[in-house]
C-alpha cells in the first residue's frame, strides 16, 4: 500500500493493518460528544446550529454522540463550576485514547465574565487538558468547525510522533540563581 | 379579573403585624418580626387569599440580614412580608408547611446564608457544591475565601 501523503509512510513503518485503517477513519471522521460545565447556554445553541443543516458538519464526517464513550472529541462549553469539575473529569475518563478536548468560548479559557467568582474554577485546563480554545462569547460556527479541524491537524501530528508527548513543555530545570549585586539596589528595595 | 388589593384591605388584614406600606401601584409591603412572620402569612394567606410563594429573597445589609417573603394571588398584588434576621445565631421559623415551595427556597438561603430555619424537614445542601466547607457562607458580604482552603473541584495538582 502506497501512502498518499507524508504522513502516513512514517506510520505505515510500525503501526499494523488494522491500526492504519482506525487512524485514518479517526481522521477522516472524528465523534465528538459536548459537555456543558456551567455555560450560560449559548455556547451549546451555536453548537446546536452547527450541527444543523445549515452549517451541517455531518458532511465533513463529523458526529455528534451522546456517549462520552463513542467519542474521539470532548466540546466543553462554558466556565467549570466546582460542582460539575468532579464530573468533567469522569466524564474526560471515560473517552477512548486518542482523546482530544476543545474548551469553548471566553469562559472556557479564563472564566470569562465568570473569572474569580467563589464557585468556578479559572480555566478547562484545571480539570482536563486542553488541546484547543475556541475565542468568542459565543463562538460562530464556523469557528467550531475550524477548531474541529484543527484537532484534526494536531492528531495527525501525534500520530506522526506516535503520541501525544511532542506537545508538552519541556520541563526546564532552573539554573543556580546567579549573584544578586551587591550594589545599592538594596537600599531601595527596603525603601 | 380580580381587583388589586387596596392599601386600607391590606392595613385592616396585616395592620397588627407591623407597619404597612405601599412600595409600587401593585406592591404593598408590610414589615414584622421574626416571630410574627409565620403568623403574617398564615393571615395573608387565608384573609387576603395570597396562596402563591413568588420567591424569598435575602440580602445581607451588613447589620442585619432582611428576609422577604413576596406572596401572590388571583387578585396579582405583591404582599411583601419583610423581617430583619440579627447576624450572630441568625434563625428563623420555617413555613414549608404553609407554603410547600418555600422548602426549596429555604434550603438555598441556609446555603448560601447559613440562615438556620428551625422545623425544616432536610435543611442540607441544594446549590453548592458537596465538598463545600462547612460554615462558609459566600453570598454574606464579610465573607472572603480563605487562603489555602479546598472549595471543592479537583484536589490534585495536573
Amino acid at each position: 500500500m502506497k501512502a498518499n501523503h507524508g504522513g502516513e509512510t512514517t506510520l505505515c513503518t510500525h503501526m499494523s493493518l488494522s491500526q492504519r485503517l482506525a487512524a485514518w477513519a479517526r481522521l477522516k471522521s472524528p465523534w465528538i460528544t459536548i459537555f456543558n460545565s456551567g455555560a450560560c447556554n449559548a455556547c451549546d445553541i451555536e453548537i446546536i446550529a452547527t450541527l444543523t443543516p445549515r452549517y451541517d458538519v455531518e458532511r465533513f464526517g463529523i458526529l455528534a454522540k451522546g456517549s462520552p464513550r463513542h467519542a474521539d472529541i470532548l466540546v466543553v462549553t462554558g466556565p467549570v463550576t466546582r460542582k460539575q469539575a468532579p464530573r468533567l473529569r469522569r466524564i474526560y475518563e471515560q473517552m477512548p485514547e486518542p482523546k482530544y478536548v476543545i474548551a469553548m468560548g471566553a469562559c472556557g479559557g479564563r472564566g470569562g465574565v465568570f473569572q474569580g467568582l467563589y464557585h468556578v474554577l479559572n480555566s478547562v485546563d484545571d480539570v482536563v487538558p486542553v488541546d484547543v480554545y475556541v475565542a468568542g462569547c459565543p463562538p460562530r460556527p464556523d469557528e467550531i468547525i475550524n477548531a474541529v479541524v484543527e484537532t484534526l491537524r494536531i492528531a495527525g501530528e501525534d500520530l506522526k510522533h506516535g503520541g501525544r508527548e511532542w506537545r508538552t513543555k519541556q520541563q526546564v530545570t532552573p539554573a543556580e540563581p546567579a549573584q544578586a549585586p551587591e550594589t545599592g539596589d538594596t537600599a531601595e528595595a527596603g525603601a | 379579573m380580580k381587583e388589586l388589593l387596596s392599601l386600607e384591605a391590606v392595613q385592616a388584614a396585616l395592620g397588627g403585624f407591623g407597619p404597612v406600606s405601599q412600595l409600587r401601584w401593585n406592591r404593598i409591603q408590610v414589615a414584622t418580626g421574626i416571630e410574627k412572620a409565620r403568623d403574617a402569612i398564615r393571615s395573608a394567606y387565608e384573609g387576603l387569599s395570597c396562596e402563591r410563594l413568588i420567591m424569598m429573597g435575602t440580602a445581607d445589609l451588613g447589620t442585619a440580614f432582611q428576609l422577604t417573603y413576596h406572596l401572590t394571588g388571583l387578585h396579582r398584588t405583591v404582599i411583601s412580608i419583610r423581617i430583619e434576621i440579627p447576624r450572630e445565631n441568625p434563625s428563623v421559623p420555617s413555613v414549608h408547611d404553609l407554603l410547600p415551595p418555600a422548602g426549596i427556597y429555604e434550603r438555598q438561603i441556609h446555603d448560601l446564608f447559613g440562615i438556620v430555619f428551625r422545623g425544616h424537614p432536610n435543611l442540607a445542601r441544594i446549590i453548592l457544591n458537596e465538598d463545600w466547607p462547612l460554615r462558609e457562607y459566600p453570598l454574606r458580604k464579610d465573607w472572603k475565601p480563605v487562603k489555602g482552603t479546598f472549595y471543592g473541584g479537583i484536589m490534585e495538582v495536573k
